[in-house]
């Protein structure tokens, strides 16, 4: 009884903290109580103030096949501006996709291994992606980080089956170079074409 | 998700998964999404479909799944894979009402699918040389990688195909194949010259000096069930015979190794139905201003005979729109053959029809194909758009269509078509090598002799240093009688291509049937030294031998032929006539008999057959093999002095 009367305390307390994480996703910060977890299953708080000098967000699955064939793209990204302070995490909004399958994904495509789980899809609500694959890109702004771009990696996509043979806009790299040569960069949204986030 | 009912009147169609959604998702979607298959995902229950229900909304009414290119109402295909209006709309409300799940007992049952043959085991299974790994994503321009693979076929003996299925290996990678048949060996070159296995390139052109036009579609394409030819279609294949296996590969972002298999199903009776694939094309007129959206190539071709359409294949790369395929009769009907107002390079597939295409003689089969080279295009691979020619590479263009006839005439009506299309060729391209090369052979296998010649010195002015070219000139001088032109023309051919064996047969014959057997001989056992089981040219080497009365190597050479071709009834009644001289009845008659077991039209055999056994007092059969020879040849001088005086001794 008494236990009992307990988890239903902290239920009814996530649950008053969930609601105020969705008033609060246009302003872009988070209070303490997400449910993204890494692999470990831990909690993390990806928008919490970091040394970083800028954070992507790039939200995938290991089922949808634009995802995986922007892999070597998302590589050379990383190998590109990883080194002047840019954060890149992988973030599986799927609340179908279990641990063992993202570790594996990780594995056959060789993603660097900074990896988060959004099953709740605080994440998702709070920058607004709609498809995967789909990108948000966060600069700190004072004790935030402020979305500055969320869309597209390039637009080799046009719509479901109709890709160009090459992008003729990148326009992550762009938002990227930018903010790695110190120059401000305005906020900013693309249209991303890619598997719904259900 | 609860099922809300919609506020309408009760006669509105409430969808549910169960008794609406998943009939048509198991009809048009699960053939590719099911485990194994080539989807990248599975549509086989609610869960799964629930997943994706928003994107199955989506790429239903855009029309980009299920993939089909053909616009409907202008001709109709066997396999038609296209939602009606109706289903489309089903899809959209069952989505937007939450997917409700539905009456359990309404669910059909899934269905199966065999991801290994779906034809059964194959009578011959072969397989890629080597694995090949599909980069993680392709290098050049473009997504795609398109690949092909050179693959020997290893039968004995000729086999008759009736059926080919390809493993491809993985489902998700290969996107779509063709089969080349390769009876030349030319495809081998290429692929020794290009590092990695197999070589590069969307198409692939196989020379061959023979008449053996293509005249099948073997094709891949994801969701399907392997094409089974009618009865009698099946196509032949010799020993020696490549497949090429043309594959359109579709980087994952992950390296992939792929080994596709090919499963061969053989018939057991020869080919006695003979399509053709007739190709309409004006590549050469392919040259696409950048940022011209509407470039129109036509191509034109009159039927010489009756025919039946039996399939089409269009084909073209990025920046084709607008395909259309039609033929106009004689009295002035038109006939769609195809239309696609989309062209998606990623979906092109072998089309047959779901009723053969009844063309008369006069029909123009017409080709109308529409190229869009603007910025607009997404598809278009350059940025900013630029000139766009004919070529085999992605950023190249194409345009062709194949279509496959049945000729309706008993006849073999093969050499009509190739003439009539290599005709039209020559209108388009008038100082073409091929087809002024490929009219002579036509011309000159129809007994066309005069005018062979003279499309054949046109050929050797545009590529004076074609061997094949020479020898089927020589071949054409040689038979209007004119030996010392066509010995030069062999000569000249083998001084370009030494050991080119047409070319030495053909000189040796020459010299063998001016008398000059010396210089025969010498030629033909160059031949050898080459190919040593060639028993044509033992043949020719036995009769070199009978004429300098050299009975024994005569008899020798000869049962070398025998010994590599047992099948030459020439081979055997040379022998059974050199036999005779050595004064070995028994073994001649049983030659000539064997002679006339294959060939039992020979009148000249049935005439020696009778003399040795007249001579061995056998006189009925003699008498009875005397009326054959003159029945065969009612003057057959011989015969008729043999018969009148074989009944004269009985």
């Amino acid at each position: 009884m008494r236990v009992r009367g307990w988890v239903e305390q902290s239920v009814s307390l996530l649950v008053g903290i969930f609601v105020s994480l969705t008033l609060s996703f246009a302003g872009g910060t988070m209070p303490g109580q997400s449910q993204v977890v890494d692999l470990n299953g831990r909690r993390v708080e990806p928008l919490k103030v970091s040394p970083a000098r800028a954070l992507v967000l790039i939200f995938t699955r290991t089922d949808c096949p634009i995802s995986n064939r922007y892999a070597p793209e998302l590589k050379k990204l990383h190998e590109k501006f990883v080194a002047s302070g840019v954060k890149f995490q992988l973030v599986y909004p799927g609340p179908d996709e279990s641990v063992e399958s993202i570790r594996r994904h990780i594995r056959d495509y060789e993603y660097w291994p900074d990896v988060l789980r959004d099953p709740r899809h605080e994440l998702v609500k709070l920058t607004g992606v709609r498809v995967t694959p789909e990108v948000a890109v966060f600069v700190p702004d004072g004790s935030v980080f402020r979305m500055v771009y969320r869309g597209r990696i390039d637009d080799r996509y046009v719509a479901f089956g109709k890709m160009r043979p090459a992008p003729a806009t990148r326009d992550l790299e762009q938002v990227l170079e930018a903010i790695s040569k110190g120059r401000s960069v305005t906020k900013r949204t693309t249209t991303a074409i890619g598997c719904f986030i259900q | 998700m609860a099922f809300t009912p919609s506020p309408r009147s009760a006669s509105t169609l409430e969808p549910t998964f169960n008794k609406h959604i998943a009939p048509i998702i198991f009809e048009y979607c699960a053939a590719c999404h099911h485990p194994g298959g080539s989807g990248p995902f599975s549509l086989i229950s609610l869960a799964d479909v629930r997943k994706r229900a928003k994107q199955i909304a989506t790429v239903t009414r855009s029309r980009y799944m299920p993939p089909w290119l053909p616009e409907p109402g202008y001709a109709e295909f066997i396999g038609e894979r296209r939602l009606g209006d109706e289903q489309i709309r089903l899809i959209q409300q069952w989505v937007d009402a939450g997917t409700p799940e539905g009456d359990p007992k309404d669910l059909p049952l899934a269905p199966q699918f065999n991801e290994s043959w779906q034809l059964g085991k194959p009578d011959l299974i072969v397989r890629m040389p080597e694995a090949y790994t599909v980069p993680a994503e392709a290098s050049n321009s473009g997504n795609d990688v398109f690949r092909n693979f050179v693959i020997p076929i290893p039968v004995a003996s000729t086999k008759y195909v009736r059926a080919v299925e390809i493993l491809p290996g993985n489902k998700q990678i290969v996107h779509h194949a063709n089969i080349l048949i390769d009876r030349t060996g030319s495809s081998r070159g290429l692929d020794e010259k290009d590092p990695g296995p197999g070589f590069g390139g969307m198409e692939v052109a196989i020379e061959s000096e023979t008449f053996e036009p293509d005249s099948h579609f073997l094709f891949w394409k994801p969701g399907t069930v392997p094409w089974v030819e009618p009865d009698g279609m099946a196509w032949r294949c010799d020993p020696g015979t490549d497949l090429v296996l043309n594959m359109h590969l579709q980087p994952s972002g992950r390296p992939e190794k792929i080994q596709a298999e090919i499963g061969l199903y053989f018939a057991d009776k020869p080919q006695t139905v003979f399509p053709m694939l007739l190709q309409l094309e004006h590549d050469g007129a392919l040259d696409i201003p950048p940022g011209k959206k509407d470039f129109v190539v036509t191509d034109d071709f009159t039927l010489p005979v009756d025919v039946d359409v039996l399939g089409v294949y269009p084909h073209a790369h990025y920046l084709g729109r607008d395909i259309q395929g039609f033929a106009t009769l004689p009295d002035g009907t038109k006939q769609w053959l195809i239309r696609i107002r989309n062209w998606d390079l990623n979906w092109q597939a072998v089309y047959k029809y779901s009723r053969p295409i009844s063309l008369p003689k006069g029909s123009v089969i017409s080709m109308r194909y529409s190229y869009d080279n603007s910025a607009e295009n997404p598809r278009n691979p350059n940025h900013p758009p630029k000139r766009v020619v004919a070529g085999n590479k992605s950023t190249d263009e194409m345009g062709h269509l194949w279509i496959q006839v049945l000729p309706r005439a008993k006849e073999d009506a093969r050499p009509v078509l190739q003439e009539a299309l290599m005709r039209q060729r020559l209108r388009k391209y008038p100082a073409d090598f091929t087809a002024h090369f490929n009219l002579g052979a036509v011309l000159q296998a129809s007994g066309r002799r005069e005018e062979a010649i003279s499309f054949l010195d046109k050929a050797l002015q545009v590529r004076p240093d074609s061997y094949a070219a020479h020898t089927n000139l020589g071949a054409a001088l040689q038979e209007l009688g004119r030996a010392d032109a066509a010995i030069a023309h062999y000569r000249e051919a083998l001084s370009l291509k030494p050991d080119y064996i047409n070319a030495r047969y053909n000189l040796g014959n020459l010299l063998l049937a001016q008398g000059k057997t010396e210089e025969a001989i010498r030629e033909l056992r160059e031949i050898l030294r080459v190919k040593p089981d060639d028993a044509g040219t033992y043949n020719s080497l036995g009769s070199a031998f009978a004429m300098q009365g050299n009975l024994v190597e005569a008899a020798s050479n000869y049962e070398q032929s025998l010994h590599f071709n047992p099948g030459s009834a020439d081979a055997h009644s040379n022998l059974a006539y050199v036999l005779a001289l050595q004064g070995k009845l028994g073994e001649a008659v049983s030659h000539y008999e064997q002679s006339l077991r294959l060939n039992p039209g020979n009148a000249d055999a049935h005439n020696e057959l009778g003399a040795l056994l007249g001579r061995q007092g056998k006189l009925a059969q003699a008498i009875a093999h005397f009326e054959e020879a003159l029945r065969l040849n009612p003057n057959h001088e011989g015969a008729r002095e043999n018969l009148k005086r074989a009944r004269q001794m009985k």
